[in-house]
């Protein structure tokens, strides 16, 4: 049974350490939100626009992007 | 009951108010099967999960001679003492003095226990005195039963008394000048007017010059359970989905020490639901705990006396309210000195 004092974990949301795909999937994510904008055309777009593609390397469409979101983001 | 009526104001005040519900911990600190001690409310606890998940809080505290529950075994059902064994059911009733079966003290219920229901990931228990045994009514928060809302629970310890953590947020301003370099709390002026707006439920703080620019506005609601609401945009690279809410509860742990629980929420559905809900685990949560942190860095850095020498000022109604409130209810829940 653990019972330490203080519980501290800034991270609690996570089933894995994000991969290097994910972190950068991420961060590229972020970069698009910001600078192309928020409907899910600008998302496809942005993100291959930078190259920045499926885990297969196959760019991405509205379908495999939502479908790789809710696989990470369920 | 461990609870009782005829503790002080003043030990209420300090170790939480009796008569509602409090969250105790997240409900994956206890797995199935398996038992945990805790402490709130300035007292001894322990959790006890069957296989099958039910979940109950009974004091940690043998009905014999008093050892602590929690050393003992998980017998699947029941939990056995260590010390002599005695066997006491997840409702308080000892079914077994192994060392003198036909005992008197078998089929009695002499251990407390408190009423539990776990909510969006959190234990939440009722904490009745003795003359206060029935759970008192419990409206959950809209947030965390609203199916189009998402949530994440962020759970921490602090050494801080409790009041000060739910004061914390009762002070809105702090956010302009704490968490200026958050990834949040950036904008907005520094300078504003407050006021109180009264509900049927609680109250609301808030600013009268400015919304949806920085931690704007707080509602305090008490609804069996005291929990804040409260809302904070989000930059462009959260995505869709706007701002995100907080529905804050704590733990009143003893004198010195809190849980906090926080529900990071937002209204999103879809692929922008679980874009976000990428984008917290693997980017979000970090910066959110940063934030976090500089709280717990300034409370658990108060000293003892805080509120003893103050000079307060108008942005500080809220947390004046919040005291009177409290302290009102504690005198209320008194019968030490009646
Ligand atoms: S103190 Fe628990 S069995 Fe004796
Ligand atoms: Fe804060």
């Amino acid at each position: 049974m653990t019972d330490t004092w203080p519980y501290l974990d800034v991270h609690q949301s996570r089933t894995h350490e994000p991969t290097p795909y994910e972190y950068k999937l991420a961060a590229t994510l972020e970069e698009v939100f910001t600078r192309e904008g928020h409907e899910l055309t600008d998302v496809v777009r942005g993100l291959n626009a930078r190259q920045v593609h499926a885990a297969d390397g196959s760019p991405w469409t509205e379908e495999s992007f939502r479908a790789e979101m809710n696989r990470l983001g369920a | 009951m461990t609870l009782s009526s005829s503790a002080t104001a003043d030990h209420i005040y300090a170790t939480g108010l009796r008569n509602q519900w409090h969250a105790v911990v997240p409900s994956h600190f206890v797995a199935p099967g398996a038992m945990r001690k805790v402490t709130a409310l300035g007292e001894q606890w322990l959790l006890f999960r069957r296989s099958d998940g039910a979940l109950s809080m009974l004091a940690d505290r043998c009905p014999h001679r008093g050892a602590p529950l929690s050393l003992g075994k998980h017998l699947g059902d029941r939990v056995a003492c260590w010390y002599h064994g005695v066997e006491v059911e997840p409702d308080g009733t000892v079914s077994s003095v192994p060392g003198l079966p036909g005992c008197s003290l078998e089929g009695k219920k002499l251990v407390t226990s408190l009423p539990v229901r776990e909510v969006a990931g959190a234990i939440l228990a009722y904490f009745g005195d003795e003359e206060h045994p029935e759970p008192a009514e419990l409206t959950l928060p809209e947030p965390l039963t609203d199916p189009d809302v998402d949530a994440f629970l962020c759970y921490a310890e602090w050494d801080a008394p409790w009041r000060y953590a739910v004061e914390n947020l009762l002070d809105p301003m702090h956010g302009a000048f704490l968490h200026h370099d958050s990834h949040t709390m950036f904008d907005g002026d520094t300078t504003a007017k407050f006021r109180i707006r009264e509900t049927a439920r609680g109250y609301f703080f808030e600013k009268t010059d400015q919304r949806g620019v920085n931690f704007d506005w707080v509602e305090l609601c008490r609804t069996g359970v005291d929990w804040v609401d409260l809302s904070i945009p989000y930059p462009p690279s959260a995505g869709p989905g706007g701002a995100f809410g907080i529905v804050g509860m704590v733990c009143p742990v003893d004198v010195r020490r809190t849980g906090v629980f926080f529900w990071r929420y937002r209204r999103v559905q879809d692929w922008q639901r679980a874009s976000w809900r990428f984008l917290y685990r693997t980017l979000i949560e970090q910066r959110h705990w940063d934030v976090l942190e500089q709280d717990r860095v300034m409370l658990e850095a108060m000293p003892a006396d805080a509120d003893q020498r103050e000079n307060l000022y108008q942005h500080d109604l809220g947390v004046v309210r919040l005291r009177r409130l409290y302290r009102a209810a504690a005198e209320a829940q008194s019968t030490a000195g009646a």
